[in-house]
């Protein structure tokens, strides 16, 4: 039996979805750093390589209804190897977490809150992470609409109120970087913003019903990849060649907003904006993990779970990395390698396994 | 129920010590301890190495208090406070010895640095000013014509700070069109590229009796971060020419049978640059429409008709063609490339660039400027005829 008693609609999977990936605005700086201003093709091109992948997921997961990526892989791989996989998953899922509770710290004390110390925001900020996922996934879904909609509404004014100081020249010209650099990009793009909804296999477990769930999963996909995008363009619009020094180019750029001399100063939006994002996507993450830890454990509810690995992933967030530097150049050269069997290999190999050997029919009997 | 009693207790307890925790005095700066700048200036000091840095401080009382007694009288609303150091944030910080308090740089309006550092280079003092989280993208940027302190201390006669002055000075350049208002990110993306040449306003001091001025002079043109030369206001007007950045400003001709002036207002103007490399020639193809209004006239000679209006737009075409080429010629002289051509060639022949690219200097002054001017006239205000005896028509 599955750890997780709350149900889930295809609807609201689709929302998550999106919401989830926006989350991922702020990461696309990884990016911009290496591949400039055709930032916009590169995400374009990892939504294209990434599509078939994740919907894989959505496939996989429709296959085995009302079962999680722990108890997928048990079923798939055996019971040894499948924990193996499970506990690899779980690391990634932890490192992933923590970097990401990194960024919102980061991003406070870089432009927000300069004078408060750093751990500080790590542990309000998961905190707060926690309690959402202590409440359920049923309470986090029913609150993807609206930050869905925030979301999108930062992305899109800020658009809107930046387009008298747009310069599209500056996506010229549209094939100048070697191509190991664009590869690079779309590696990261496709395992970041794209890769990281492979925890959505640990929740799409709880869909009430899933024959929508592949269409749904798509039109997420497509929302999320939309505002990402309109970042990409809003910034080197904007900012061109500087986009690449900024510490947080989105950033700089929401701070030329100057409509009149009285709508100045809007940084303040995205700040808002930035860390609600963060907080559901941080939230999915750690209900995920804990979700997934448990059910390696066999627990009857990871309630308990819940606080003791928020405290851990906090203290790896605060300790793993010194700077910004370092933080920066991990995860453009070692995150994205060792995430890649998880979110490009595992998933499609359990789904031809499972055809293979006729899964899940064959041992439905036995598992209850 | 007993549980639930406990449960509560315990929550309100918490309440109760969140209050001090949350009452969020951690780098708390209260208004009156900040020491709110609104102009820097940068200059070398006399010993070699070290700068001299000027921020104008707003002094709050002279600000808030539109007291009583007259609104404080003599007192300047601002304080010039200055300090040497090795680097800018260096100086920064030195200056809380005068200040005892950090310097609040949110509210920055304008950096203005002195000719003898940018002469000796923008490239290591900006840093500072693109890196500092209070600091804005939007600020402006400016170069004086001597002392930036200087600059700052001339008293405006209707403003109140000079640095807000300064700032004004330079918003409203689509008046004339004779200077282009440069902010930080400019500045920056002006620095990173392989050719174009940074600019930014350069102001002069005009001693006027007992009174200094602030005026605009034109611009100053850097290349490698040095700044290399001036250009004057026709210069200045030509390069935004080719920008597409003239907003407004006044085309001076001669009438049709040379007995006096038409003056022209120019309504709107746009540029297209086409770069085209043929044979090895490198031709940029300037292509400008210009609209302006008939605004004044010093002849009898009644220019609203068809026969004058085409001379006019003629000669106001060719005013600009020459503002274009003293521009050029001036650019080609500090061998700068102010129009960004380097850029424009980049955009459009991304291949042979990267062998362009390395000896820009010795191609920038062989380009070719193929410029054709649209000039036309298409109201003439109030008037339809000057106030003059019918003798002119014949």
């Amino acid at each position: 039996m599955s750890i997780e008693k709350g149900k889930i609609s295809c609807q609201q999977l689709l929302f998550l979805f999106a919401g989830f990936i926006e989350g991922s605005a702020l990461l696309i700086d990884f990016t911009v750093g290496i591949t400039e201003h055709q930032t916009w093709m590169v995400i374009l091109a990892g939504l294209i390589i990434s599509t078939p992948v994740i919907l894989s997921y959505a496939v996989l997961a429709k296959k085995f209804p009302g079962m999680n990526l722990v108890q997928i892989n048990d079923m798939v791989y055996g019971r040894f190897l499948g924990k193996i996989i499970s506990i690899y998953y779980i690391f990634f899922f932890s490192m992933t977490l923590s970097f990401n509770i990194r960024d919102v710290g980061e991003l406070y004390i870089t432009f927000l809150m300069q004078d408060t110390p750093f751990i500080f925001f790590l542990i309000v900020f998961t905190v707060t992470c926690a309690y959402a996922v202590i409440k359920g996934i049923e309470v986090l879904t029913r609150i993807s609409h609206l930050i869905l909609v925030i979301g999108l509404f930062a992305v899109i004014s800020t658009f809107i109120l930046l387009i008298d100081q747009m310069d599209f020249s500056n996506f010229l010209p549209f094939f100048e970087l070697p191509f190991i650099k664009i590869f690079q990009g779309i590696h990261i793009v496709s395992m970041i913003p794209f890769g990281e909804t492979v925890v959505f296999l640990m929740i799409m477990g709880c869909l009430n019903k899933s024959e929508h769930a592949v269409k749904n999963t798509f039109f997420g996909l497509l929302i999320g990849a939309a505002s990402l995008l309109i970042v990409a363009v809003r910034n080197t619009a904007v900012l061109g060649k500087t986009q690449t020094i900024w510490t947080s180019a989105s950033f700089q750029a929401i701070r030329l907003i100057n409509i009149g001399t009285v709508l100045t100063r809007m940084d303040f939006l995205i700040g808002i904006a930035l860390t609600i994002l963060m907080f559901f996507k941080c939230s999915i993450f750690l209900y995920v993990m804990v979700v997934a830890v448990s059910q390696l454990f066999g627990l009857k509810t990871y309630e308990p779970l819940v606080l003791p690995l928020a405290a851990i992933e906090v203290i790896i967030a605060a300790t793993v990395f010194q700077s910004p530097v370092d933080h920066a150049m991990i995860t453009q050269n070692a995150g994205i390698i060792y995430s890649a069997p998880l979110v490009f290999v595992i998933p499609p190999l359990s789904l031809l396994i499972a055809k293979i050997r006729g899964l899940p029919k064959l041992e439905r009997g036995k598992e209850t | 129920m007993g549980k639930k009693m406990n449960i509560s207790i315990i929550k309100s307890i918490l309440c109760f010590f969140l209050v001090f925790a949350l009452s969020g005095c951690l780098g708390a700066r209260e208004i009156n301890d900040l020491e709110i700048v609104i102009g820097m200036g940068v200059d070398k000091d006399e010993n070699a190495g070290n700068i001299l840095l000027t921020a104008q401080v707003v002094k709050e009382n002279a600000v808030g208090g539109a007291s009583g007694n007259g609104g404080g009288g003599d007192d300047e609303a601002y304080w010039n406070v200055s300090s040497k150091g090795e680097s800018i944030f260096d100086a920064v910080r030195q200056m809380t010895h005068k200040t005892g308090n950090r310097l609040f740089i949110s509210h920055n309006q304008a950096v203005i640095f002195g000719n003898d550092v940018a002469k000796e280079g923008l490239q290591e003092y900006i840093d500072f000013f693109l890196r500092a989280h209070e600091m804005r993208p939007a600020a402006l940027i400016l170069v004086a014509e001597d002392r930036a302190s200087d600059v700052l201390d001339a008293k405006p006669e209707t403003e109140k700070f000079p640095a807000m002055n300064i700032a004004k000075l330079v918003k409203t350049y689509g008046f004339t069109s004779h200077l282009y208002k440069v902010n930080m990110k400019d500045f920056a993306l002006w620095l990173m590229s392989d050719t174009t040449a940074p600019l930014a306003p350069l102001l002069t001091i005009i001693q006027n009796g007992e009174n200094k001025e602030i005026y605009v002079s034109g611009m100053a043109a850097f290349k490698n971060g040095k700044m290399v030369g001036k250009l004057n206001h026709d210069e200045s007007r030509g390069l935004l020419w080719v920008l597409g950045e003239v907003r407004s400003g006044v085309i001076i001709v001669p009438s049709p049978n040379e007995t006096g002036k038409a003056v022209l207002e120019i309504l709107k103007a746009k540029s297209k640059v086409t770069p085209e490399i043929k044979d090895g020639k490198i031709v940029m193809h300037i292509k400008i429409k210009e609209e302006s209004s008939l605004s004044e006239q010093s002849t009898t000679e009644n220019l609203a008709d068809d026969k004058a209006f085409e001379k006019i737009q003629k000669s106001s075409a060719e005013v600009i063609r020459q503002e274009i080429m003293a521009a050029f010629d001036k650019s080609r002289e500090f061998n700068a490339d102010i129009f960004g051509f380097g850029e424009m060639l980049h955009k459009k022949y991304s291949n042979e660039w990267k062998t362009l690219k390395d000896n820009w200097d010795e191609i920038y002054p062989t380009i070719e400027l193929n410029i054709d001017v649209e000039s036309k006239i298409i109201k003439t205000d109030l008037l339809k005829k000057p106030a003059a005896p019918k003798e002119g028509e014949k």
